[in-house]
């Protein structure tokens, strides 16, 4: 996915030398280059220019002609100037002999040994510092929103709402926090899919909710992923815009809440045990981690512990930027945004960028944890690049600031669009520096 | 530089004549090589190189994202539909109507490409990631006799009564001309273990894992396991006789487009479907139905070898996995749920993925463990290198690549047999799959598992389940002295 930052380094070139294509396939609507706008892509997402929900068919776009290859290849030149590829154009720099992840243009410093990545402690920090009190946390507030919940739907007033509202946003914050290390068991386990499929099967939980199913815990557990977890719960609670009055919430809407509150706050709890304890007969992931180079059959080494941190830290950067904010400004639809019930996604937004300066620093500030973190070895062999980095993390923080809540409705807003376009490029400025300058660091 | 593949010489026998000759050719290829080295050297690198597994479309990573990395030759072209694949692979799809991504079932394993294959690793013998295929002897299928299902009502579920299934339907997978897969009645194909709302799954299926003991030529012991699969019926009808089950897990998908494009000469020159050098190797090609082609064609993916192209594969997914038509696979009321676009855009992403680079080169372990690999000629069907030639996407064209498989099918022995035919293969034969990211298995995907149903829960389980025509590699590692036995396993987590 990183590559999709080179788009807007050659997107002009391309737009211009495949302009002729563009207009003959996709007809009309290239009034402004989508983001993949490179020509020849037809598919529904490019049809959206206008600000409009739209309904989007298998994750997109995609083209029905395959041209030849030599169709795409003008966009070479626009490179050079942002180093989206580093080596290209250097010195026999071609692709066989300059893998991507370093660069040969980068301005990494040669480490020593004794000054390579092999802190220990770092390691241990990310997982007992940050990993663990981050899920530790998310448990906390899934807990307390299952008690939310059940006073609100024993109680139905706008208070009780309000605060199970409040609660489902407070369990949301950890739960996108901890998105810059969802490696490990929360992939394999199905855990994050349980707590966090997207998009919601509207139809079916419209469906359970027609029905006359008896909802327990147990029947819910059944369900598909994309049944229950946040979005699950979100449309409930919610609405689809933010907007359910509590006169419109009936018994089904609050005998599945009550079924699927217990279960959500299992799979967090699975999720933390995952780690610590160990379920399903599967050892705790802790040790694996933390024992790299020494024992670890998954991390034969701490550079590869210290890669996996890095490549956390790219994985949400460039969801974030690229996905998540990209996708939604590009094709114009709020449809994208996936806290678009509780109109929240700018919330999840800025809850990802502290993921990823958490996973940096090796802190949870919310569990007020200091750990040794990244941040530590960077600054030992490069201070300027350690400066650099939080400088950047501070001027995205602000980007996103800067843009008005709730972005389901500013994505729409035609004088909001330079605010959202700057976060996301900020963001992307950060991954860049992870990419061409961290990464190397760690690996050497 | 100097050991930046260890490539196996064959083991021909030679006229002994010749032996100064080859000594000769031997040092000169050797000063040639520091020539070569040398310079290679001296060029922009100041690391040592590793051995670049998939060409140019290697990476240097060992992480858990290891699997999800574009090919960095991509050019912008290919870089940008790679980005467009991306998201087309990570879709995931609803009931319809929806706002996003309808098109889900009604029957299906998994909901994305991802939610199987996640992080593009090889997936967990579970629901909601393997797949389980079904067929009917012919001979059974004649005849109308059931036997009553096992444990019908047990294996459903207290929560899920029959009777909020009102639907009895089932999906009718697609049969190739030439497929000797006789569909099931009321399951097809393929078992989909969920449904949509009102549509009840085609079985309830219950994995029970069956021990058993073996011992190492030193004397200690391992264990082994294999799957015991149950099924039972929502609507409480009895499952027919002579039906044939394949359980399989999803394997990981990178690298699958290098191996698109390796010529068929090339793969087809290492069979030896009759064993006439008598090694004991066989290697038969799988040939299968290609839908856009409308021919019989060489197959190269899948447990099987039975899907020709990663276009046909990827369809049949959408198709057969998720429920989702498409213009391969087309529903009976003619509008698929997704275009051409988006199938090929899901194709495009596997096809330029790259290929994780080898690792721990300089490990004696590593070192060791390769010798033994060679000497226990487990390279014969897991073929070290081959050549790509010709394909659409120019970054796979011409790459030598080390993918560890000659893509033929090989008996394996009854241990391991699914006894249930797939084109040309018999129900002892299994493709050889690729070793290369192998080691990269369990930290792409912890707990993730080994072979076709996911039986082994480590590399050494998985070499001990090898019979047929690999029984005396497996013989030879499980003979070896523990040292050994550790080393060959390092070097394949090496990969």
């Amino acid at each position: 996915m990183k590559n999709r930052l080179k788009i807007w380094v050659g997107i002009g070139t391309c737009a211009l030398v495949n302009t002729g294509t563009a207009l003959a396939i996709t007809g009309a609507t290239t009034e402004q280059p989508t983001m993949y706008g490179t020509g020849a892509e037809s598919g529904l997402m490019a049809q959206a220019n206008t600000c409009r929900a739209v309904a989007v068919t298998g994750g997109g776009e995609g083209e029905d002609e395959i041209p030849s290859g030599e169709g795409g290849e003008g966009g070479e030149g626009g490179e050079g100037g942002e180093g989206g590829e580093g080596g290209e154009g250097g010195e026999g720099g071609s692709s066989t002999t300059s893998p991507t992840d370093s660069p040969t243009d980068s301005p990494t410093v040669f480490l020593p040994p004794d000054q390579r990545f092999s802190d220990r402690q770092i390691i241990t920090d990310f997982v007992d510092k940050l990993i663990v009190p981050n899920y530790q946390f998310l448990t906390q507030q899934s807990g307390e929103l299952s008690v939310a919940i059940t006073a609100f739907t024993q109680s139905p007033t706008d208070t009780t709402l309000k605060a199970a509202r409040q609660a489902w946003l407070a369990t949301r914050s950890p739960w996108e926090q901890s998105e810059a290390f969802a490696f490990g068991p929360a992939a394999s386990l199905g855990l994050d899919a349980e707590l966090d499929d997207w998009p919601l099967n509207e139809a079916d939980v419209q469906a359970v909710l027609d029905s006359q199913d008896v909802l327990t815990p147990d029947y819910i557990d059944n369900l598909q992923t994309s049944q229950k977890g946040f979005h699950a719960i979100g449309f409930l609670l919610f609405g689809t815009d933010n907007d359910k009055a509590l006169a419109d919430f009936t018994p089904r809407d609050s005998a599945y809440l009550e079924a699927i509150a217990p279960v959500f706050d299992q799979t967090a709890n699975d999720l933390l045990k995952s780690w610590v304890t160990g379920i399903d007969s599967y050892p705790a992931y802790r040790e694996e981690f933390v024992n790299a180079g020494e024992g670890s059959s998954t991390y034969p080494t701490i550079q590869a512990a210290g890669a996996e941190i890095v490549q956390g830290i790219l994985g949400i950067l460039d969801e974030l930027g690229n996905v998540k904010i990209g996708e939604a400004l590009d094709s114009q639809n709020p449809f994208l945004l996936e806290g678009r019930f509780s109109q929240s996604s700018l919330q999840d937004f800025q809850n990802n960028l502290l993921s990823a300066q958490n996973a940096y620093l090796g802190d949870f500030p919310a569990g007020n944890t200091d750990g040794r973190g990244l941040s530590d070895f960077v600054a030992a062999v490069n201070p300027a690049l350690d400066t650099q980095i939080r400088q950047q993390m501070q001027a995205a923080q602000v980007a996103l600031n800067a843009i008005q809540p709730p972005i389901e409705r500013s994505l729409c807003d035609p004088t909001m669009q330079p605010q959202i376009a700057a976060a996301q490029e900020s963001i992307l400025d950060l991954f860049t520096t992870f990419e061409q300058q961290v990464l190397p660091l760690v690996q050497q | 530089m100097t050991k930046l593949f260890i490539v196996p010489q064959r083991r021909i026998g030679l006229p002994s004549g010749i032996w100064t000759r080859r000594l000769w050719l031997a040092l000169g290829a050797a000063v040639a090589g520091i020539i070569l080295s040398t310079l290679l050297q001296m060029s922009v690198y100041s690391q040592p190189r590793l051995p670049l597994a998939g060409g140019e479309t290697t990476v240097q990573n060992r992480t858990s994202r290891a699997y999800e990395q574009p090919a960095p030759n991509l050019d912008n072209y290919w870089s940008d539909r790679h980005a467009v694949g991306d998201l087309a692979f990570e879709a995931a799809f609803v009931t319809a109507p929806a706002k996003v991504n309808p098109g889900l079932g009604p029957l299906f394993n998994g909901t994305s490409c991802t939610g199987c294959h996640i992080k593009n690793g090889r997936g967990m013998p579970e629901k909601g990631q393997r797949v389980i295929r079904a067929s009917q002897l012919l001979t059974a299928a004649s005849s109308q006799n059931s036997s009553p299902a096992s444990s019908t009502g047990d294996l459903s579920g207290d929560s899920l009564s029959s009777s909020q299934f009102p639907t009895d339907s089932y999906t009718v997978e697609t049969i190739a001309p030439g497929e000797n897969a006789q569909p099931v009645p009321g399951i097809g194909t393929q078992i989909q273990e969920q449904g949509v709302y009102g549509y009840a799954p085609e079985a309830v299926i219950q994995v029970d894992w069956q021990e058993q003991q073996g011992t190492y030529g030193d004397g200690s012991s391992y264990k082994l396991r294999s799957p015991q699969l149950q099924l039972a019926r929502f609507n409480g009808q009895p499952l027919p006789t002579g039906l044939l089950l394949s359980n399989r897990i999803p394997p990981p998908v990178f690298g699958a487009g290098l191996l698109e494009a390796v010529p068929e000469a090339n793969i087809l020159q290492q069979a030896d479907p009759d064993d006439l050098d008598r090694d004991g190797i066989s290697g038969r090609p799988n040939r299968v139905w290609d839908v856009v082609e409308q021919a019989e064609v060489l197959g190269r993916f899948g447990w099987k070898a039975s899907s020709p192209t990663l276009l046909q594969q990827s369809a049949a997914a959408y198709r057969n996995d998720m429920g989702v038509t498409n213009p391969l696979f087309s529903a009976t009321d003619g509008k698929p749920d997704i275009d051409l676009g988006i199938l090929k855009a899901a194709a495009i992403y596997v096809q330029t993925l790259g290929v994780p680079a080898q690792t721990q080169l300089d490990s004696p372990a590593v070192q060791r463990g390769e010798q033994l690999f060679m000497d226990a000629n487990c390279a014969a069907c897991h073929r070290i290198e081959l050549p790509t030639g010709q394909h659409e996407i120019p970054a796979l064209v011409n790459q030598t690549i080390y993918a560890y498989t000659d893509l033929l099918l090989h008996d394996m022995g009854s241990g391991l047999a699914d006894n249930r035919p797939d084109f040309q293969a018999t129900g002892n034969e299994w493709r050889t799959p690729p070793l290369w990211g192998i080691g990269l298995a369990q930290t792409v995907l912890p707990y993730s598992s080994y072979l076709h149903d996911g039986r082994a829960r480590s590399l050494a389980e998985a070499i001990l389940w090898h019979g047929g025509e690999a029984e005396s590699a497996k013989e030879r590692f499980r003979t070896l002295p523990a040292d050994d036995r550790a080393a060959l396993i390092q070097f394949l987590q090496s990969l």
